[in-house]
């Protein structure tokens, strides 16, 4: 039965015209005979011309079949379809320009193909699978999508063949990625952490509308499952209920976040290889990051040089203060504490990886899995959530940016189990600051804001904190607006930050080092 | 934020669902400046309206102030959370609240 819904792909070749239209018609019926209902490609790769008599015979084997594509048209064939209207009937796919990346600078290799430069404007990626057109649609599409949520990324324009392969160009002047600026510049380092955490801050914060990308969260299962039959039942189960009590965040996530992955054209920093990106909470992002600068070189150093070029100092260094920026905390504790986290899904995702390369059958391999099974264990031991929040998160002010502030506070308060009264007051609180700023601070140019919250326990205290660069203002110098008015005599504005003063336990302005802080205290 | 509107003549029903802040008020406001012409009868449902913040606000005090030259206005089935914030804002006073 297999066999006989398999696409069958039917070369066309020459002219088609009233001449041999009746004896190709015949040919390609014959091809399709006995098989009901599959999906022909038609390649038309070597087909010179054809006549109206031929595209009736397209019509007719359209009919005979569920689903016909037209792949590898020329220039002067695609204009006929087109013209007679065929293109919007079938799917019609013109032919690739093929180009050769031999003796191409490689600068960059990814999960799915490697990057070349092939002039000095354009680079293409040539991917693994021979088979990659479904990939490089996909990655344009979700590239796309990124672009239109506000992260700055690279769109091919362009589908080329490459060998058998299939290599999607994009234009990238001048760029270099960060893996070749650690390695040639270190002393760039601490701007390479700041460029580096701030767009994955960017990427963490944007809401990607649902259905729209993969959910990390039912891949992090699907490991923790493969897990279960390699690890003792009760770690098994652990790590099986760490991942399930991840709740499911529609925030978007790179997926494969490294420095080879963003590169600095000109002064402008673009993300690339778009191909993972998903949907999820961050620390299946972190899992992959530790991975790329540490994990997948902790027993072997210099498995970091052949890929990033530079050395596994250079790497966990990086890690470490980008973890750092990223949480917005000088926290030792905290830090090693989401790092074992991430690490729970990096050494998951590692040994699944390796088993399923065949790591049980080599020497190498078993000592690779050992040592990680062994660090997963131990991590199992101590780690009871996989769930933490960065305490701070700076964005443009912008009221646009509001959802994301609101839902940076909330993912806070609900960790602590917020009663849904001070859930709303809180909120209250933190629309009417952060709207303000976005109103006056900057007015008319925009700027940064930042907000930090910081949650203190027995009593259960949140402490929220917003920063500015923007003119100095005092919003609780304004008096409070009479609330015994009546109706018509009552003001429209200044009720936001009365509402603040009435419901939060403390509310504090101070203008330090340029700039504006005001800090919000709430008792839970 | 749904906004639910069930006109009947004079009278207008319009029920809220979700959050009325920054973002969603100016909504709110086009579709009242759009549909208040000629009504003597506002009816606010606010059952469903998780969150309200002083955008929220902004737009029930001048819709009142609005009704109060044409005809009436009435907010009914005011949630817990949602009353909180009245009282500490004077607008239990201000409104007719059911």
């Amino acid at each position: 039965m297999p066999n006989n819904r398999e696409a069958v792909r039917i070369e066309l070749a020459g002219r088609i015209d009233s001449n041999n239209a009746a004896q190709v018609e015949a040919d390609i019926l014959a091809r399709l005979a006995g098989k009901k209902a599959v999906p022909v490609t038609l390649d038309a790769a070597a087909l010179d011309y054809i006549s109206s008599a031929g595209l009736r015979v397209l019509l007719r084997v359209r009919k005979a079949c569920t689903d016909m594509t037209i792949i590898g048209v020329s220039s002067e064939v695609y204009e006929i379809l087109e013209m007679t209207g065929f293109t919007e009937m079938m799917t019609v796919e013109k032919a690739y320009r093929v180009i050769s990346v031999e003796g191409c600078e490689e600068i960059g290799r990814g999960a799915n193909g490697t990057i070349y430069r092939i002039d000095q404007d354009n680079v293409v990626k040539v991917y693994n699978n021979a088979d990659a057109l479904a990939d490089i649609q996909h990655e344009r599409e979700v590239a796309r999508l990124a672009l239109i949520l506000g992260i700055p990324t690279a769109i091919s324009y362009d589908v080329v063949q490459v060998g058998d392969s299939y290599g999607s160009v994009f234009e990238l002047l001048n760029a270099r990625s960060f893996s070749k600026i650690l390695a040639t510049e270190p002393e760039k380092m601490d701007w390479c952490v700041r460029e580096y955490v701030e767009m994955l801050k960017k990427i963490h914060g944007t809401l990607v509308p649902a259905g729209k990308l993969p959910d990390m969260r039912e891949t992090a299962l699907s490991w923790a499952r493969f897990m279960q039959n390699h690890l003792p039942e009760e770690a098994g189960n652990k790590l099986l209920s760490l991942v399930e009590a991840v709740p499911h965040d529609d925030h978007m996530l790179h997926g494969d976040y490294h420095t080879k992955n963003l590169e600095l054209q000109n002064d402008e920093v673009l993300l690339i290889d778009m191909d993972t990106l998903a949907v999820g909470h961050p620390v299946f992002e972190l899992a992959s990051m530790y991975n790329s600068f540490v994990g997948y070189s902790e027993l072997d150093h210099e498995v970091i040089k052949k890929f990033q070029g530079f050395d596994f100092e250079t790497g966990r260094t990086f890690w470490r203060k980008s973890l750092e920026a990223y949480l917005g905390t000088g926290s030792e504790t905290k830090i090693r504490e989401v790092e074992d986290k991430a690490r729970v899904i990096g050494y998951t995702r590692m040994i699944r990886r390796s088993i399923r390369r065949g790591g049980l059958e080599t020497e190498t391999g078993r000592a690779e899995i050992a040592f990680w099974k062994d660090e997963l264990l131990q991590l199992l031991d101590r780690v009871d959530t996989l769930l933490f929040s960065a305490s701070e998160l700076e964005v443009e002010a912008v009221t646009e940016n509001l959802p994301a502030v609101q839902s940076f506070v909330e993912r806070h308060l609900e960790a602590v189990d917020c009663p849904p009264r001070a859930l709303l007051q809180i909120g209250v609180a933190v629309e009417e600051i952060f709207v303000n700023i976005a109103n006056y601070a900057y007015a008319p140019d925009k700027g940064k804001a930042t907000v930090r919250v910081e949650v203190s326990e027995e009593p259960i205290t949140v402490t929220i904190t917003f920063m500015d660069h923007g003119v100095p203002y005092d919003p609780l110098a304004k008096d409070d607006p009479d609330v015994t008015l009546p109706a018509q005599d009552r003001e429209v504005g200044g009720l936001g930050i009365f509402l603040t003063k009435k419901t939060m336990d403390d509310v504090t302005y101070e203008y330090r080092d340029g700039q504006n802080i005001l800090t919000l205290k709430k008792n839970l | 934020m749904k906004i639910d509107q069930i006109k009947n003549g004079a009278e207008l029903t319009i029920a809220l669902e979700g959050r009325l802040d920054t973002t969603t008020a100016p909504e709110l406001e086009k579709i009242l400046k759009e549909t208040l012409d000629g009504v003597t009868m506002l009816t606010l449902d606010l059952a469903d309206l998780a969150y309200l913040s002083s955008a929220g606000l902004r737009v029930l005090l001048s819709t009142q102030k609005t009704m109060a030259k044409q005809g009436e206005m009435k907010v009914r089935h005011v949630n817990g959370i949602v009353m909180d914030i009245f009282e500490v804002t004077g607008f239990s006073d201000i409104l007719t609240i059911e």
